[in-house]
This record gives structure tokens, sequence and C-alpha cells, in this order.
């Protein structure tokens, strides 16, 4: 199946226009438009003037600021750009109802109706980046292609307010020379995951598109998996969906009727949340993703709102919440006064909101382990561990992350049911103070008090340079067999200074101890604190 | 006159250590277990020392043992030879004192080994009951005085859902119901420890095994084990 031919409109470093739009002091002066990500705030977007002075997209603000003096920071107003954007959209409807509305910024649409109506893709293409530039996107491009993954390439390849138009069956030679990092945003679940293949296609020396595109599709597949055949796909011009679209089950469709009616876009957001789980919970069941809604909102007047959504690799719930949240943040205005209301926008609180899944596609195949790994075990396994969860707590139901540290009650860390399991680091790594031998299998994580005596019947202490006072003749508790007895072997004192950087710095002296004789004799972990000793752990 | 095949014998013979792991892995990995269908094989020497070497799902297996015995140890060895199938299993802790290293050093996929903190008694039974729904063993402390109603129930769940019940009763108790697989943990020497001075090294833990049908003769093991 041939891609369908579609029209790409994108407004470049759209969050800085609007940043421009809202405050026109900004204008002329270096600006940069930061976000909160992961690693602070990061540049998201920067002027050319900032850009002259060596400010680039992913910098935290404090290095682009060093880079250059006198820059001016803007915080990232999503739903600034939401309503900026909804202007540029709106001015585009003429043209075709099935416009697709990707992020703030970048909207496409099938241009095979319009395309012949206005006369070829030169002439839409003029007729859009008109319409745009009367909407305030002076610096559109546009670029028209087969696959809107390439439609978007081109208009990248376009100069600002111009338009690029990749003739059918070209749309491969086009992209032949493109980096592979141009499918780090269309590849994978998260960005970094794109990130992180794209990173890998670069290192085995394939740089760019058509070095990809000339390997053996089976190939790529078998060595890249799923992600890997999508990127071979897309740069091959192919089409970007695996199987042809179905159109989605009419009971796909998720409704919910606000009552009383939201006027504020959070309470609708918070709504659009529940109702984006209930949906994609359903596609899941159906074995299918959607990488197109249609977000559908009527006022109390009876005015209605209808966007269609696109995202690459799948919408989950967060992304899904996102987009209702930008189309309403450009509808429904709150607090505006009914004056300085447009006509366009919406005159009451919300009484519904639809999202319906436009387009579904079959989700990602899991690969099932080669040694009996089962999906369906995990899946069984995991419904009952959710219920128990539900019964007894979040925390109620664990699992557990072995790492480092001296103690055993410290090497272990617990992971909540559903929650990520990320490995810590090196185990393995060398503890200086850690107790060596076998791991004990009873780990009291809260110690039961117990007595370390010596022969003569007297606690046993240690100094703090670690001697001890006398040798431990005899260990009584309440966890041991029998209340304790004789300690017929022992190891230690293993000293350990703990959070001594801290106020709450305490000392602990571990022994490994073993009571009673031959066969009957029990090894545990002693650790005395303050005077006091305690079992922390038995070897079972 | 055809061309006689090289002999066997002239291929290149491996260590006998090699093919003892071979085998194992063999073991492991058996694709078809046709009429031990319902079986779950354990590998090293407690395969050995258990009747047909596998446990059968729909049963339970009691493991005794004093406080330091060993009985946990035997336990996650269960727990080790049924996750590195890729079954799950799940545990019941009363009082939160599993140690997961001990665990993990005994072969059990921790990713498949899921723990669940019982605080009240009054849910023990439905927790147990739970989780024999979804995995395939279930480690359960046994509370001191479990209910006899709720032990009958839970040995009858298992049978049904076809998962094992590994039973581990508090120190110096017994298990109060049926088990088809009785373990108990008898201890063994620690060596490597002296007075004073020296590292605590894996023991060698004795077992007796004793049970119903293939498993009626009483027998002791030896398993060599850590803490």
């Amino acid at each position: 199946m041939p891609p369908e031919r579609t029209l790409a409109l994108w407004c470049p470093a759209w969050a800085l226009s609007t940043a421009r739009r809202v405050d026109p002091s900004l204008a002329g002066i270096p600006v940069v438009v930061v976000e909160r990500g992961a690693r602070g705030l990061v540049v998201c977007a920067a002027s050319p003037e900032a850009r002259a002075e060596g400010v680039r997209i992913g910098l935290r603000r404090r290095e682009a600021e060093a880079r250059c003096a006198g820059l001016t920071v803007v915080e990232r107003d999503s739903a600034a750009e939401a309503r900026a954007f909804e202007a540029v959209a709106r001015a585009t409807e003429p043209i075709t109802p099935a416009v697709v509305l990707e992020r703030p910024g970048v909207l496409t649409f099938p241009t095979r109706g319009p395309a012949r109506y206005f006369g070829g893709d030169e002439a839409l293409a003029a007729r859009v980046l008109a319409l745009a530039a009367d909407a305030g996107a002076a610096e559109a491009r546009v670029g028209v292609a087969d696959g809107s993954f390439a439609a978007r390439l081109a208009a990248r390849a376009a100069p600002p307010g111009t338009a690029h138009v990749v003739h059918s069956g070209g749309t491969r030679r086009f992209l032949a020379p493109w980096p592979v990092m141009v499918l780090a945003d269309v590849v994978g679940e998260r960005r970094e995951d794109g990130v992180a293949l794209a990173d890998l296609l670069t290192r085995l020396g394939l740089r760019t598109l058509g070095d990809l595109a000339a390997l053996p599709a089976s190939s790529v597949l078998a060595r890249f998996g799923v992600d890997g055949a999508r990127a071979h796909r897309l740069a091959a011009g192919d089409d970007e969906l695996t199987a042809p679209p179905a159109p989605p089950p009419p009971d796909l469709v998720a409704t919910a009727e606000l009552d009383p009616p939201a006027s504020r876009v959070d309470e609708a957001a918070f709504v659009a949340k529940a109702l984006a789980d209930d949906l994609l919970e359903r596609l899941a069941v159906l074995g299918l993703a959607c990488d197109r809604v249609v977000v559908e909102a009527e006022t109390e007047h009876g005015e209605r709102h209808v966007r269609c959504w696109r995202h690459e690799g799948g919408l989950t719930a967060a992304a899904l919440v996102a987009r209702v949240r930008w189309q309403l943040e450009a509808w429904l205005v709150d607090g505006a006064s009914e004056c300085d209301r447009q006509d366009d926008e919406a005159t009451g609180g919300l009484v519904l909101l639809r999202l319906a899944p436009d387009r579904v596609v079959p989700a990602q195949a899991r690969q099932l382990g080669f040694w009996g790994g089962d999906a369906a075990a995990h899946d069984r396994a995991a419904r009952v561990l959710a219920r128990l969860q539900g019964m007894l707590g979040h925390d109620a139901v664990v699992t557990a992350v072995v790492g480092g540290g001296r103690a055993p009650s410290e090497r272990v860390r617990w992971v909540p049911w559903g929650e990520p399991r990320e490995d810590a680091d090196a185990p393995g790594a060398p503890w200086p103070g850690l107790v060596p031998g076998p791991a004990p299998a009873r780990v009291h994580r809260e110690p039961v008090a117990a007595e370390l005596l010596d022969a003569a019947g007297s606690p046993v202490r240690v100094s703090g340079r670690g001697e001890a006072s006398a040798e431990p003749a005899v260990l009584r508790c309440a966890a041991l067999p029998g209340g304790g007895g004789d300690v017929t072997a022992w190891a230690g004192p293993w000293l350990h200074d703990l959070r001594w950087w801290t106020r709450a710095r305490r000392r602990r002296v571990l022994w490994q101890v073993v009571v009673g004789h031959g066969e009957d004799g029990v090894a545990c972990l002693v650790a005395l604190e303050r005077g006091r000793a305690a079992v922390e752990a038995v070897y079972d | 006159m055809g061309v006689t095949p090289a002999a066997p014998a002239a291929l290149p013979r491996r260590d006998p250590e090699t093919r003892a792991r071979l085998r194992e892995i063999a073991g492991r990995s058996r694709p078809v277990t046709l009429a031990r269908e319902q079986s779950l094989t354990v590998t090293g020497r407690l395969g050995e020392a258990l009747p047909l070497g596998a446990l059968q799902r729909g049963t339970v297996v009691a493991v005794d043992g004093a406080r330091g015995a060993g009985a946990t140890s035997v336990a996650f060895s269960l727990v080790a030879a049924v996750t590195a199938t890729g079954e799950w299993a799940a545990a019941v802790e009363l009082e939160g004192t599993l140690g997961l290293e001990a665990a993990a050093r005994a072969g059990v996929a921790l990713e498949r080994f899921a723990v669940v903190r019982c605080g009240s008694r009054d849910r023990w039974a439905t927790t147990v009951a739970t989780l024999l729904d979804g995995v395939t063993l279930v480690l359960a402390e046994v509370p001191p005085h479990a209910r006899a109603g709720d032990v009958r129930r839970l040995v009858a769940r298992a049978r049904e859902r076809g998962a094992v019940l590994v039973a581990l009763p508090a120190p110096g108790a017994r298990w109060p119901g049926d088990a088809t697989l009785r373990l108990v943990a008898a201890g063994g020497c620690w060596p490597g420890l002296a007075r004073g001075g020296g590292l605590l090294e894996e023991r060698v833990l004795r077992l007796t095994i004793s049970g119903k049908g293939a498993a009626a003769r009483a027998h002791e093991a030896e398993l060599a084990r850590a803490g």
C-alpha cells in the first residue's frame, strides 16, 4: 500500500514565536524558552540572536546564560502555544476537514482531495502558507510528500515561508541523505528509546536513512527488533503503519457527561484522565493501539469543538490527556469576560467530553521468552498481584532488588509491585565492612533484642577502635531456638560508622556467631549498637 | 563397499564436569514432559532427592525445621527451581523476615518472585488463596494457629488450580493440613568459622523427605546449601 500523500505544516520554534507574540518586547533580542525536564530547566527553543552566541537546544538554563550575556529566559507555556496554534489550525479548515494536529506547531492532512481541487500540490501548499501567514504564522513552512514522516522532513527542508514538494515516488530518494537522528522522535515508545536506536545505528556506520533503507528488512528486524523494523520502513519511505489501518469498532468511543458543567480546563482534564485510561484499557484488551484520536467537546449551549490528534508510536494516557488539555485551553477560556470573548470561543461550561479512536493499529507484539517466558503467565500473575495490592495496600506487594550495602537488611531494596524495578548498580561492588560468607535467609528488619555476654556473664562491649572487651560466650535471644545458648564460634567485630556526615550518625558493630554445637549449631548475625545487642539475621 | 563412518569414540570427549552441567541444562529445558506434564522439574541435589526429581503441580509441600536448621533455604531452592523455568512464584510473609539476597543466590529470579506482606492473620488464608489463582508456586509462612478449615480449603485450591503450595510453618510448629511431601530440615555443621576467626562458609544441610505415594518411604538427603 503506497503511503498516503500528506501535507505537513510546520511552524519552527513555535514556543519562541508564541512567547514573542505574548510579549512583543522580546523581538530582536536573544531569547530562550526553557522547559522543566528530568535535568532541570532545559532550553527547548532559542532565538537566532541566542543561537549566534552558541546557545543550543538541550542546554541547561545556567549553561545557556553563561554562553550568552543578556539572555532573556522565558518559561514554556504550552497552553498559550496550543491557543495560538488553534488559530492556525482553524485557518486551514476551509481547505480540508481532515486536519490532524500532532502538537502545537505541527499539523498534517492528506492532500488527495484538496490538491485536485486547488490544482496540484504546489498550488495547495501556496494556499496553505498564505492562510497560515494570515493567521499569524508567517514563518511557517510546508512540506508535501508520501506519508507524514516524509512530509514533515520536507517541511524542514523548505526555506522559511515557502513549501517543499517531494514528487510522488521520489520520497525514498528524498529521505536517503537525512541523518538517522531524525528517527529519534518517531521510533520507540519514549524519546530516549528512539535516541538510543539512532545512536546505535550511527555507531554501526549507518549514518543516513539511505544506508538503513539499503539493508534487507528481515535482517533489520532480527537485529533491532520492532523499533528497528519501523525505522527501516520509515527510512525506505514505506507507509508508517505496520498493517492497514482498520476503522475502529464503534463501541470503543469513550464518553463522559459532566454534571455540573466544567468551566475550568483542570476539571475537564481530570475527567479526561479517567476516559483515557478506560479507552486504552479497552483497546489493550483487543490488542490494539491507537495512533489517531478525535477529541470532541460540547458545552451546555450546544457548541461543539472537534479536533483530531495524532501521535507517533501510539498514544499513552498521559499524552492523550495533554492533547485534550491543549485543545480545551484554546477553546475554554477561563474567566474571560463576555465582551472580550471571541466568537469562536465557548460560551458555557463543558458538559460532554468524548474520545473516539480515529485509527487503530495492532499493538506491538510482545516477544515471548525463549526458555518458556510466558506472557500469559505474566498477565495472570500481574492480575492477582494487583488485586492483592488493592486488598492489602500498595506497599504490601513487593519484589526485591539486590543492591549494595553492608548489613543484610541494607542490601535489599523493596519495590512495590507495578513500579519500575531499576536494578541497583553493581550489587557485586566491594563494600568495605560487608560481612562475608553466605547470605542469611532470615533477615529481621526490626532486629530482635538479644544479650551477648562474655564468660563472666557481663555484656560484651566494643570500643570506638573496634576492640572487643571480651570474647563472646553466650547469646540469648527469643528469635533463636531454645532462647539461645553457648557461642561456639564467632568472627568479628565489623565496625560500621553509619551516616557520619549527619547528626544522625551512629555506630554499629556486627558479629557473626554460631550458637550451639555441631549439627545443631545456629549461625546468626548480631548487631551491637549503643551498648544494646540484637539479632539482625539468622542463617536458616 | 561403503566408507566406514568415523567411530563416535574418535570425537573429542568433554570433561565430566561439562557433561554434568549440560545434563543439568538439558533437564531444565526439557521441552516435553509427557506423562509427567503436571510436574515441575527440580535440578541439582534437591531434585535427586525428590521423588521423580520434580514437584507435582497441585500438591502441597510442607517444609519444617527449627529456626536456623535451614528450612527457609530449602524453600528458596524449590522457588528457584520453579522460577528458573520461567514460572512465577510468590511468598506470603507474616513478619517480614525473608532474606531475598539469599533467595537470589539460591537462583531465584527475583523479577518473577513477588513478596506479599500479610500483616493481619485474618487475611492470611484469603491472600494465599488469591495467590494460588495466579502464580505457579506459593511459599506461605503459616501462622501458628491457622484454622484447620482454612488449611483444608487451601489444599483443595492448590489441587484445583494446579499450583504448588510450599508451607513454611512457624519454627517448631507443623503444617496442620495434608501434604504430599514433607521436608524436614535438620541443620548441619557450619564450617569455616572458629573462635574469633575464620569465615562462615556454605554448609551441607541434612534433610528428611517423607510423603505419600512415590515418597512414602522416608529417606534422608544431604544438600549443599548456604544459609
